[in-house]
């Protein structure tokens, strides 16, 4: 028989029909229904194929612990693969499609695998691919060649490449009580906490809170524990100090209390909206922490236990009780605890026949006795399953188990039955706990792991911390609620509870070893022979094992398969499981979308720095480009013109006539104080404080090991108030530099420092033309050569709007630099190209900026790169020696004054060939273009001056090698071709057009 | 007297931008005000500093870290130790400040231009500013009439509650418009409106 949705029973909503596909066939199921009731409710038992054999799996889980039933869901042309379907919340129109294999789930290629099941042991890649190259197919040759058709089939679902649309957000969120799992204890820890007027977060993962209430059939407080649960879930949820999160799972417990929680906002709606974030991801500041987040469920290893139709008896009893679903109609139980013994009533009150409870105990407590009464059934005690049968499970083998030696015995019987639920006990969810830090504790009454004490401030409650009755649950739910509060335990009388007083300690038995494929852990394949396999080649640590067998790996993370596989590494090393020790858990305790990481972070990691004159820029037919975050223009392209021809075009105009360039990106620091002048003589290399007022001076900085660090003009607007400016790239650093000495080494200097550099809008105007240009649009003051000297400072207006205008050059013509409120910078920039129409005006972007400076050999961040020295850039006239500064005891250490430096030279192609940035230069190439290498290009251009393509170099020797030639050597572009070495001022070498 | 150009262009939509329920919980404006300047003290002149500020703005700015004041016409923030944000309606606040801050006492620096002011108003505005920066917006640790310094990615943020729902936080100008637009997504949710 199949599964089938019992006639009554269940939380779900009967009367809404919810409509879906499972590889392309039509089901239905109803609200409520998670994705594995509906397709349980709908007879599919096989819903995915595993990792290596490609065998048949069915849902064996009902939550985050599920390892086979992973499928694929499409959403607005989306494939995401790997979800659990015990996770995939039930909506009208879910699409999902099964995965890992070809062509179809019942008909799969890929299970051939099985054939080769033997080969594909433990550690088969390393072994078989390693060592060393003894013949055409071996080793790593090998590896070469099967690596293609091993990539192809590895993995289970396949990711989509297209963008996701969905939207996702990132919260920030502080608490004084953050309580992690909606389940009886965390219900009522929150409740305590909030009672006390904290601010309480409540995270629970699943849909609804209230944890395994919803489906125990127990009685809290007279009431159907559900019932309760819903009330003090509602009741929560009414507080205003209370933010209750379902949907949320808090995957990781970081430092400082910070946990990162994941919000499933609109997965589990039909149609979402598009301002509704698919996911939200939490970043949660707790001030104190409460980890209520129960136990999972763990199975029992023996033969043929993957089969479809096994399951964790727990998760059929939910299935049962919260869903209406019958995952079978004759149910073999097989435990070693009193746990599945309520599975075994809900079951059978759901409307299935118990055929067998298989228990391998001799004894079991006398609730178990009832309970195995009510399930209409006599236990066979002292038994265990050694093996099952059927394409879906028909039948279950049985032999005589003796749980002191672990052996079996006697003959087999065969039990006829279509689904077997299967318990091992439970363990503690300590993922979260053993992430805060600590080691967790082995708890031989349960065993299993128990939290580590606290290395955080957490405290556990509820079946976390060993407690597995509800009775407990709700004790030291409270408990830890008002202690977390700052308030003493509480006296008063907590809800009673109806509950069966089962044994919570499970037998140690957690495999039966019958012969035959056991598998540990169903995701990845590992099989309890795999684990012996691992520790007879050596692999006797915990971390090692789980490795070289990857067990405990994956989406599932082993929460299923770590207790049964430390057992078996324990008895094959002949140690107790606590002596094996467990792996460290770490972060996502569940799989976390890179989009809820990455949240809206994916544009804004740079978010866009617009100058004043961005728009007109734009309007103007500009072509941007990034420049740090900062947006500039490129060119000024016209139609048809090459991106060389543009910059050649509005480079001749500044040489010809006038240009205008946007310098508004220029680092500018105001730097204020009585010391200001004593200040920047230290941190300059030259001497500032002799700077009269209206006046700038070109300035140079070097780091403390003696290496340049930037460069700048910076203008003295008043006795204690300059205006420092820096290079585009290097304004944050040099702030930084600037606050750092004021701060921690001259704190006694009464200067302050502020960032202007979005204060002011600036317009290089240069070319010889430009001082027509101010005279036509400037007033308040004179620009004539005596008002306005190279270097000089004026103040007046233009077009109505304050200007500050200086004297100087970048480009190595007559030039003004016009600053202006940042809110006037188009104002001002428009009233220039006004003023300059008659004079041939035109905007220049960052190529030509690049060759006008090229051609006149001025360096910029590609030869202050971090390496370089004022010496080796020809400097060293900055360099003072009537005082120290930031760099004068290291500038002249043995290495930094070496002749064989790289030093800045001129570059002029020979072959009338572009060159690049970056190629080396060689000097005595060979054949093939290659050589020594003596230095390196750090900026080209073609030169409109010069009409030939050159650049500027780094190259050993410096000066001493002008007029010699060299070749560049750019293997990665395959330019190789003749150089000459010239001086690096191409142009203009005398500065006469600058000054005239 | 040339108009001050707002730095956000187009992405400035006066509107509403109701959310799929139809709420817009939040309000957006640009707040610049016309003088923007950063006043900082020597080291044993606060008082005296703030007594400067007072005089030109009748603001008493308390001497607390994160504190602020504020008036019908300007508003002061303590954005550092012994630094302050000062605002005002008035074009000569500058001017004004400069008049009242002697050199013994700290300097005074026009940032009129330098700095934009985005108003967030709205019952939703706590959710909307949680998801932008790592801050506790919560009334009882961050009470109106506070404020701090803190970033959103690159973009560095003086935050300044003015009102119970109401915030006001000053960005570079260069990096108005990306942090407007970074708003507006944020606000998608519960739904705006642009004044």
């Amino acid at each position: 028989m199949s599964p089938r949705r019992a006639a009554a029973g269940g939380t779900i909503d009967r009367s809404r029909p919810v409509g879906f596909t499972f590889d392309g066939v039509k089901m239905s199921g109803h609200e409520g229904d998670m994705l594995a009731s509906a397709l349980l409710a709908n007879g599919v038992l096989l819903v995915g194929r595993s990792f290596k054999y490609h065998r048949p799996r069915g849902i064996f889980a009902a939550g985050a612990d599920e390892p086979n039933a992973l499928v694929t869901v499409l959403r607005d042309g989306i494939r995401e693969p790997n979800i659990p379907a015990t996770q995939i919340e039930l909506h009208e129109g879910l699409r999902v499609e099964s995965q890992n294999r070809f062509p179809s789930l019942d008909y799969d290629f890929g299970a051939l695998a099985q054939l080769a099941g033997p080969l594909l042991s433990a550690g088969f890649y390393y072994k078989t691919f390693m060592g060393p190259v003894a013949g055409p197919l071996k080793g790593t040759r090998l590896w070469m060649f099967c690596e293609r058709f091993i990539r192809r089939a590895a993995g289970l679902g396949r990711a989509d490449h297209k963008p996701d649309p969905a939207r996702y957000e990132r919260m920030n969120a502080f608490c004084e009580v953050l309580v992690v799992g909606g389940g009886v204890a965390g219900l009522m820890a929150a409740e305590a906490a909030a009672k006390s007027g904290k601010r309480v977060i409540l995270a629970e993962q699943e849909p609804r809170l209230g944890g395994m209430a919803r489906w125990s059939g127990e009685e809290i407080g007279s009431k159907p524990a559900r019932e309760w649960a819903e009330g003090l879930a509602a009741r929560l949820a009414r507080m205003d100090n209370v933010q209750v999160l379902s949907r949320t799972t808090v995957w990781g417990y970081y430092d400082g209390n910070t946990l990162a929680a994941l919000e499933r906002v609109g997965d589990h709606l039909p149609r979402r909206p598009g301002d509704m974030p698919r996911h939200r991801h939490w970043t949660i500041r707790a001030a104190k922490v409460i980890l209520a987040t129960g136990s999972i469920e763990r199975p029992i290893v023996f033969p043929g236990n993957d089969r479809p139709g096994i399951m964790l008896a727990g998760a059929a009893m939910r299935y049962a009780a919260e869903y209406g679903v019958l995952p079978g109609e004759k149910i073999a139980i097989f435990t070693n605890n009193d746990s599945a013994y309520r599975a075994a009533t809900v079951l059978k009150a759901a409307g299935a026949s118990i055929a067998a409870i298989i228990d391998v105990r001799k004894e079991i407590s006398t609730a178990a006795q009832a309970l195995a009464g009510e399930a209409g059934v006599v236990p066979l005690l002292g038994h265990a399953v050694v093996g099952t049968s059927g394409k879906r499970l028909q039948r279950v083998i049985l032999r005589r188990f003796d749980p002191q030696t672990g052996l079996v015995s006697g003959d087999s019987r065969p039990i006829s039955a279509d689904f077997l639920a299967v318990s091992g006990g439970w363990s503690p969810a300590i993922h979260l706990a053993s992430q805060a830090g600590g080691k967790p504790r082995w708890d031989d009454f349960l065993q299993a792991f128990l939290p580590p004490v606290p290395q955080q401030d957490w405290s556990g409650a509820g079946a976390l911390t060993g407690g597995m009755t509800t009775a407990a649950a709700l004790k030291t739910g409270r408990s830890a609620g008002r202690a977390a509060a700052g308030q003493k335990p509480s006296r008063a009388r907590l809800p009673q509870t109806e509950e069966p007083g089962l044994d919570p300690s499970p037998a140690p038995v957690l495999e039966i070893r019958a012969g035959g494929k056991a598998f540990v852990d169903f995701q990845h394949d590992v099989t309890a022979d795999d684990v012996r396999l691992a520790h007879r080649e050596g692999f006797v640590s915990v971390e090692h094992l789980k490795r070289y067998t990857t067990l405990g790996m994956a989406t599932d993370q082993g929460r299923t398969s770590n207790v049964p596989g430390l057992a078996i590494l324990a008895e094959a090393r002949g140690i107790s499981i606590p002596e094996a020790g467990t792996t460290r858990f770490r972060p996502p305790y569940s799989p976390v979308p890179i989009g809820a990481l990455a949240a809206e972070r994916h544009r804004h990691f740079k978010p866009d720095r617009l100058t004043p004159m961005h728009d007109w820029h734009l309007e103007h037919g500009a072509r941007m480009m990034e420049a740090g975050l900062w947006h500039r223009p490129q060119i000024y392209g016209q139609a048809g013109e090459t991106v060389e021809q543009a910059y050649v075009r509005e480079a001749k105009a500044v040489r010809e006539a006038v240009g205008i360039v946007d310098v508004s990106t220029l680092g500018k620091i105001a730097v204020k104080g009585p010391d200001a002048a004593e200040f920047l003589d230290r941190v300059y290399t030259n001497i500032f404080s002799t700077l009269k007022v209206g006046r700038a001076r070109y300035g140079l900085m070097l780091r403390e090991d003696g290496i340049a660090l930037d460069d700048g003009t910076t203008w003295r607007l008043g006795e204690h108030d300059f205006l420092m400016t820096t290079t585009t790239a290097n304004a944050g650093k040099v702030m930084q530099h600037l606050e750092y000495y004021l701060d921690l080494v001259w704190p006694e200097l009464r200067v302050h420092l502020t960032s202007v550099t979005d204060q002011w809008a600036g317009a290089a105007v240069a070319g010889p033309r430009s001082r027509d240009v101010l005279e036509a649009c400037i007033s308040g003051t004179g620009i004539d050569d005596e008002t306005l000297p190279f270097m000089g400072i004026v103040h007046g207006e233009i077009d109505g709007a304050p200007v500050m205008v200086c004297r100087l050059s970048f480009s190595g013509e007559l030039a003004y630099e016009v600053y202006c409120g940042a809110g006037h910078g188009i104002h001002v920039w428009e009233a220039l190209m006004e003023a300059g129409g008659p004079f041939g005006i035109a905007p220049y972007g960052m190529e030509a900026l690049g060759a006008l400076r090229i051609e006149k050999g001025h360096v910029t961040g590609a030869e202050i790169d971090g390496r370089t020295t004022a010496r080796d850039l020809y400097l060293d006239w900055m360099l003072s020696k009537k005082k120290p500064f930031i760099g004068s005891a290291l500038m002249d250490r043995e290495g930094l004054i070496d002749k064989g430096r790289i030093r800045l030279v001129g570059i002029v192609s020979l072959d009338d060939r572009p060159l690049g940035g970056g190629a080396h230069i060689v000097e005595d190439s060979t054949s093939e273009g290659l050589g020594t290498s003596i230095g390196h290009i750090t900026a080209f251009c073609y030169s409109p001056q010069l009409e030939r393509y050159i650049g500027l170099a780094l190259v050993k020797g410096g000066k001493a090698r002008h007029g010699t030639r060299a070749r560049v050597s750019d293997p990665l572009r395959d330019r190789f071709g003749p150089v000459e070495i010239v001086s690096h001022h191409f142009f203009d070498p005398e500065g006469k057009r600058m000054h005239g | 007297m040339v108009e001050r150009e707002s730095p956000l262009g187009p992405a400035f939509e006066p509107g509403a931008f109701p959310n799929h329920a139809g709420d817009t919980g939040i309000r957006l404006s640009e707040a610049t005000p016309a003088g923007i300047v950063e006043a900082c003290a020597w080291p044993g002149m606060e008082q005296a500093l703030r007594n400067a500020i007072g005089k030109a703005t009748g603001l008493r700015v308390g001497a607390a870290a994160n504190a602020a004041a504020s008036n019908k016409d300007a508003a002061a923030l303590c954005i550092g130790p012994s630094r302050y944000l000062v605002r005002s309606a008035r074009r000569d606040l500058f001017e004004r400040m400069q008049a009242e801050v002697a050199p013994e006492t700290g300097t005074v620096t026009d940032l009129s231009h330098g700095r934009t002011c985005i108003r967030v108003e709205g019952n939703a505005c706590e959710w909307m500013l949680s998801k932008l920066f790592a801050v506790d917006f919560h009334l009882t640790t961050f009470p109106a009439d506070t404020g701090l310094a803190t970033a959103h990615h690159d973009i560095f943020a003086q935050i300044h509650r003015s009102g119970e729902d109401r915030f006001e936080i000053f960005v570079f100008r260069s990096l108005a418009r990306a942090f407007w637009r970074e708003l507006r997504e944020a606000a998608a949710e519960t739904g705006y409106e642009v004044e």
